[in-house]
């Protein structure tokens, strides 16, 4: 456990020091930024427009990260040989591939902290209220992130950074319109295609779990039991995509 | 005992694009004895850093077994006890030297209460204390390489695995690290290294394996190596003539020629008197007798060098006048 926690420490600073987390961030912020300057076109939706925009960088700016961080660390690590030096210690594959999976999520976590502390400094400084929801879906919006994340290094197992990116940005597509893809099969096709679309259903992720930005805004009331399965279903599909993204791993080899 | 077991491994490799399979280990065999440093040298492309690979783990051997302390390769309590220095080492950039050596001293399982100690004693050790809280992205080559020796010798292992060690290094550098590597090996602790450096083979070694196109061609015991014979006495001449070298054949071995100058392999040491009589008899000048030891240099050109490995320049300017009496 000490080593995986020496893995994820080790890569949350080779995270927090590459460029791009900051250019990230920077670009969240104006992000949420630009929202105050929005909102007088709103006229008494100020505080609306600042959580709208805000949450929705937030999930951009997480997902993205996660793509981006995801996908090239371990290659790097990989491709300049810096793994060599890991994997001639004792520590399997295993632990190795969950340490650099929890030292990007930590990373991740960071810049989310940051982009929540300027968004409900806006909205306090604006003297809006901040409601718990606003909490909740900046939380499910981390899950989400945790979820893509774990695809990335599923796919960054096996394959080049640029098809790891592509094949995340396509699975966090179709995964944020999987809910889509039951009503699609039980209204059209034949058997054939239900069987295609709903297999896909269950096997991509349900990022709609994740998505709790409509309710914070508006203020509409959402139940606590939602933020708990959501809790378990990331941890399940998190630890389901690093088993199989194990299971490669430890067959790979280092030539 | 023997710390370290290769036992007939074979390796092959297949290009992305083709089927065709490409041998680079056809069946290697030695073994490392406690306490003993053991060279493996062999020309680029022979299998040296596949061999090191497999030992490691880092990659698998279609047939044969590697054992690191009786265990397999990848077992925790194995690779707890060596220590690795990978060829052309690459370190993570954005770590300072004390962080890096930090990650891998616990990263072996070393405690934290110890490692800040060592840290310091091995950083000195290398030369590197100035350097310290750098990060190591500034770090020349050479630094690298010292930086890598630290991290490896960092947790004090029973065996170290070094492809490569003094690639890089300047001659104070390569020094330092022949002298940590004699301290070590003082203190009994094993040494498998690869260099292409075999005067630093010839200082270190207990005994070197030699390898060629994946098989082990030669393993030598350095001592032995020094006690075989006399070795052989070479004449350098000038302003030769053919019919003079030929008259020569019963006392030669071989004579290769050069330029204007011919260098002749004498058979025997009782035989150098009449060919340098000969030699000035005829007309011809004698530049150089030299009584050549035989080093691990012979050795090595003999069991690997072919002559394609020569350049077309070393190819057009030799000519070899008569050879293998």
């Amino acid at each position: 456990m000490n080593k995986i926690a020496e893995v994820a420490l080790n890569t949350f600073r080779e995270s927090i020091r590459e460029k791009i987390l900051v250019v990230a961030l920077l670009f969240g912020i104006i992000l949420m930024g630009s929202s105050v300057l929005l909102s007088p076109l709103a006229v008494g939706a100020k505080q609306k427009i600042v959580m709208d925009v805000g949450l929705a960088a937030i999930s951009i700016i997480g997902v993205l990260m996660a793509v981006f961080l995801g996908s090239t660390l371990l290659h790097k690590e990989v491709d300049k040989k810096a793994i060599y030096l890991v994997l001639s210690r004792p520590l399997s594959r295993s632990s190795f591939l969950a340490g650099k999976l929890a030292g990007i999520v930590i990373a991740i976590a960071l810049v989310l902290v940051v982009m929540t502390v300027v968004m409900l400094g806006t909205i306090v400084l604006g003297k809006g209220i901040v409601r718990p929801a606003v909490l909740a879906s900046v939380y499910l919006s981390f899950l989400e992130t945790t979820v893509v994340c774990s695809i990335v290094m599923l796919f960054s197992t096996f394959t080049t950074p640029l098809l790891t990116s592509f094949f995340a940005l396509c699975v966090f597509a179709a995964g944020s319109l999987s809910g889509d893809l039951k009503v699609f099969a039980s209204k059209f096709g034949g058997e054939g295609m239900k069987l295609v679309t709903e297999s896909l259903y269950y096997l991509l992720p349900n990022l709609k779990v994740f998505n709790l930005r409509h309710e914070a805004v508006h203020n509409l009331p959402f139940a606590t039991g939602d933020i708990l399965r959501a809790t378990l279903y990331a941890a399940v599909y998190c630890a389901v995509a690093l088993f199989f993204a194990c299971s490669i791993f430890r067959r790979r080899e280092f030539k | 005992m023997h710390v370290l077991n290769v036992d007939g491994i074979k390796k092959h490799f297949r290009s992305d694009m083709s089927l065709a399979k490409r041998e680079v280990l056809r069946g290697v065999t030695f073994h490392a004895r406690e306490g003993e440093v053991l060279g493996f040298l062999g020309p680029n492309g022979a299998g040296k850093t596949t061999t090191i690979k497999v030992i490691l783990g880092l990659i698998k051997a279609h047939a044969g077994s590697v054992t690191i302390f009786d265990r397999p390769p990848g077992d925790p309590r194995a690779m707890a006890r060596i220590g690795y220095l990978p060829e052309m080492p690459y370190f993570y950039p954005h770590l300072s030297l004390a962080e890096f050596l930090g990650f891998c001293g616990r990263m072996s399982g070393v405690g934290r209460t110890d490692l800040s100690g060592r840290i310091d004693k091995i950083v000195e050790m290398v030369d590197l204390t100035p350097h310290r809280a750098k990060r190591l992205k500034t770090f020349s080559k050479g630094m690298l390489q010292r930086a890598g020796l630290a991290q490896a010798i960092l947790h004090d292992p029973d065996l170290l695995i070094l492809d490569e060690p003094f690639s890089g290094l300047d001659p104070i550098g390569r020094k330092m690290v022949r002298d940590i590597l004699v301290d070590l090996k003082k203190r009994g602790k094993t040494i498998f290294f690869s260099s292409h450096i075999l005067s630093d083979m010839e200082a270190l070694c207990d005994r070197v394996c030699i390898i060629r196109d994946g098989i082990i061609a030669k393993s030598v015991v350095l001592d032995d190596l020094l006690r075989m014979g006399e070795g052989t006495i070479e004449v350098t001449a000038r302003g030769w003539q053919t019919e003079m070298l030929q008259g020569m054949q019963e006392y030669l071995e071989s004579v290769r020629t050069t330029g204007g100058d011919a260098f002749l392999v004498v058979r025997e040491q009782r035989f150098v008197r009449p060919v340098i009589e000969r030699l000035f008899g005829g007309g011809a000048e004698v530049l150089a007798v030299v009584n050549r030891h035989r080093t691990l240099e012979n050795l090595f050109l003999r069991e690997v060098a072919r002559p394609e490995a020569r350049t077309s320049k070393e190819k057009k300017e030799e000519k070899l006048v008569f050879t293998g009496f």
